[in-house]
């Protein structure tokens, strides 16, 4: 059963184009001059019951905006979807009771008041069973390990303690889909694999959809097996995150340690030295031409160590972001 | 029923909340309602001041005047109690984007955004009203009558329910205007109409069509006539039937004015 179900979303903004200067400023009084941003451009996808999907694009490529419009938050200019069974932007009750969205860059818990007070006006407004609502609570602090922390007032947690009250807020009503933009975003390691264990520990005990925006890889690699390429508003990539590498990570890189002690200077013949330092160098080599370039070096040069990796999933994504924005260019 | 009743239980857990937190800075509070009462104070001794000089007020003699100062001040602190704080916020809430949490919510938009915080500084004033109204009643030898009672009660809720759609209307306006400072600025001009009799709009030529234009039109001025007339004046049953018309007029306008409003939310970048 499809839990999402996009078909060509379009969100379409008018901004207000401020002019330099004093004289600009009184001229943008009376003659304001709009530009039209097209923020999502007829994205479509579906995303099944239990499936955790990765939406990833660089800063301003419409990831939140398409959130927003699947939590019923906004209005699209054009399209439909269809998000648990509802249209997300009428905002009916159940609709809303059976999803959560989390935003790393906003609270919504009190501030000035312990995190378990927002907890239990949370279980007012979402008429939650005390029994129940005391059992997912306790699951919850435990997975997280903040047992301690409920009754300090939110402002006096840290970046990652107040993140994972958060996380907890979103969950206690059982979601049946979980929104989650940018949930690690600030959070040192420690912090960012904590939030990743009980995501997937979530996801493995209640089967909850998730849709994920994220800037770490390491998030993306720990949780979802698909994801999502929007650049510019348009969706340019929907797949396994391994077609990725299938399709974009065409090289290889190959890490060489010489027991000459230095890098010979003729390395640059089997392929691009993209690192250099003592007697190690990293070289990039088409994936086709790896045991070719291999072998070579090896009857040449006395080799220590050696290691055939791909490059990095960063690197590969922002080659995908650079091709969605060169296609798009060129139409 | 179940509806209404949860959210009365949801009224009373934000109350309980807010409290909570108002209490963690006590002394801030203790400022507040002291400032209150020199408020109500400073309006007492200057009526008094008046009234030793002249009769009446615009046809109102003294103890009535009084008890329409009482019911301002009762209906002005239910208002700022309530609303005037969630209203004045529901701008930065757009401003930030922060308005996302509580449209999420499985509950009615309107309600949790008006009733969000209630602000227990201005709740002595409606106790304060109240004991004004109550003095005003016995020192003009008042006797109970349970119709204007009743018509009093009734059309004090409209005039707060005007109050607060009035207030509602131009809080909406945040979600284009994004920064809305001139929401206060209306809100004074609002309090500042409602606070007089509406006879004293009577008897000067460019100043009667004003005074039917705010009663009619712009209903401010029915906000505090119509109960303190009801109750220590005249019993006016086309008056106060045109109240509660106007009333659920205006409730139904500022509801939708509200959802249309939201339907233009941009959500702030995250």
């Amino acid at each position: 059963m499809a839990m999402i179900e996009a078909e060509g979303l379009t969100k379409t903004y008018h901004v207000f184009q401020k002019k330099e200067g004093l004289l600009g400023a009184l001229r943008g009084l009376y003659r304001r001059e709009f530009k039209e941003i097209k923020a999502v451009d007829h994205v479509s996808f579906s995303i099944d019951a239990g499936e955790m999907v990765a939406f990833l694009g660089p800063n301003g490529a419409g990831k939140t905006t398409t959130l927003k419009m699947l939590s019923g938050l906004i209005y699209p200019t054009a399209g439909s979807a269809r998000v648990l069974g509802f249209t997300p932007w009428r905002r009916d009750d159940a609709f809303r009771r059976r999803f959560a969205l989390v935003m790393g860059q906003k609270n919504q818990l009190w501030w000035d008041l312990p995190a378990a007070d927002s907890f239990q006006l949370h279980r007012e407004i979402y008429s939650l069973p005390a029994a129940d609502f005391q059992k997912t609570l306790d699951e919850l602090t435990e997975l997280l390990g903040v047992e301690r922390l409920t009754r300090q007032a939110v402002r006096e947690l840290s970046l990652g303690e107040r993140m994972k009250m958060e996380l907890i807020a979103a969950l206690l009503h059982n979601p049946r889909l979980l929104l989650l933009d940018e949930p690690t975003i600030g959070l040192d390691v420690v912090a960012q694999v904590a939030i990743q264990k009980c995501l997937r520990d979530y996801h493995a005990r209640r089967g909850v959809t998730m849709l994920l925006t994220s800037h770490y890889m390491r998030d993306v690699e720990a949780l979802c097996s698909r994801v999502l390429v929007i650049t510019q508003g348009k969706l340019v990539y929907d797949g396994p995150l391994s077609g990725i590498v299938e399709r974009f990570g065409q090289s290889k890189v190959i890490r060489l340690e010489f027991a000459e002690g230095q890098v010979p200077d003729d390395l640059g013949r089997f392929g691009e030295v993209v690192r250099r330092n003592g007697p190690s160098a990293d070289l990039k080599v088409g994936r086709a031409r790896v045991a070719e370039a291999l072998g070579a070096i090896l009857d040449r040069h006395a080799v220590a160590d050696v290691v055939v990796q791909d490059p990095p999933l960063e690197q590969m994504i922002a080659r995908v972001f650079e091709e969605g924005r060169a296609s798009h260019d060129a139409a | 029923m179940s509806r209404l009743a949860r959210y009365f239980r949801l009224l009373g857990s934000l109350a309980r909340y807010t409290l909570g937190r108002e209490m963690a800075f006590r002394s801030n509070f203790l400022v507040r309602v002291s400032v209150e009462v020199l408020w109500l104070g400073i309006l007492i001794a200057f009526y008094r001041t008046v009234f030793a000089r002249t009769r009446s007020i615009a046809g109102w003699p003294e103890e009535h005047y009084f008890f329409f100062v009482g019911c301002f001040f009762a209906l002005n602190g239910l208002i700022e109690t309530f609303f005037l704080d969630n209203c004045n916020e529901f701008a930065e809430l757009v401003r930030t984007g922060d308005l996302d949490f509580l449209l999420l919510k499985p509950i009615d938009e309107q309600f949790l955004i008006s009733f969000r915080r209630i602000d227990f500084g201005t709740a002595p004033n409606v106790l304060m009203g109240a004991v004004l109204m109550a003095v005003a009643l016995v020192r003009m030898g008042w006797h109970f009558d349970p119709v204007r009672v009743g018509v009093f009660l009734v059309t004090f809720a409209c005039g707060t329910a005007i109050a607060y759609s009035f207030m509602l209307l131009l809080t909406s306006l945040s979600v284009w205007m994004v920064r809305n400072q001139s929401l206060m600025e209306m809100w004074w001009l609002f309090s500042s109409l409602a606070r007089y009799p509406r006879e004293v709009f009577q008897g000067v030529a460019w100043a009667e069509p004003l005074g039917r234009l705010f009663t009619f039109v712009l209903p401010i001025l029915l906000v505090v006539n119509v109960p303190a007339g009801a109750m220590v004046r005249v019993l006016d049953p086309g008056m106060v039937a045109f109240t509660l018309a106007a009333t659920a007029a205006l409730l139904w306008a500022s509801r939708r004015f509200f959802q249309r409003a939201l339907r233009s939310y941009r959500s702030a970048s995250s």
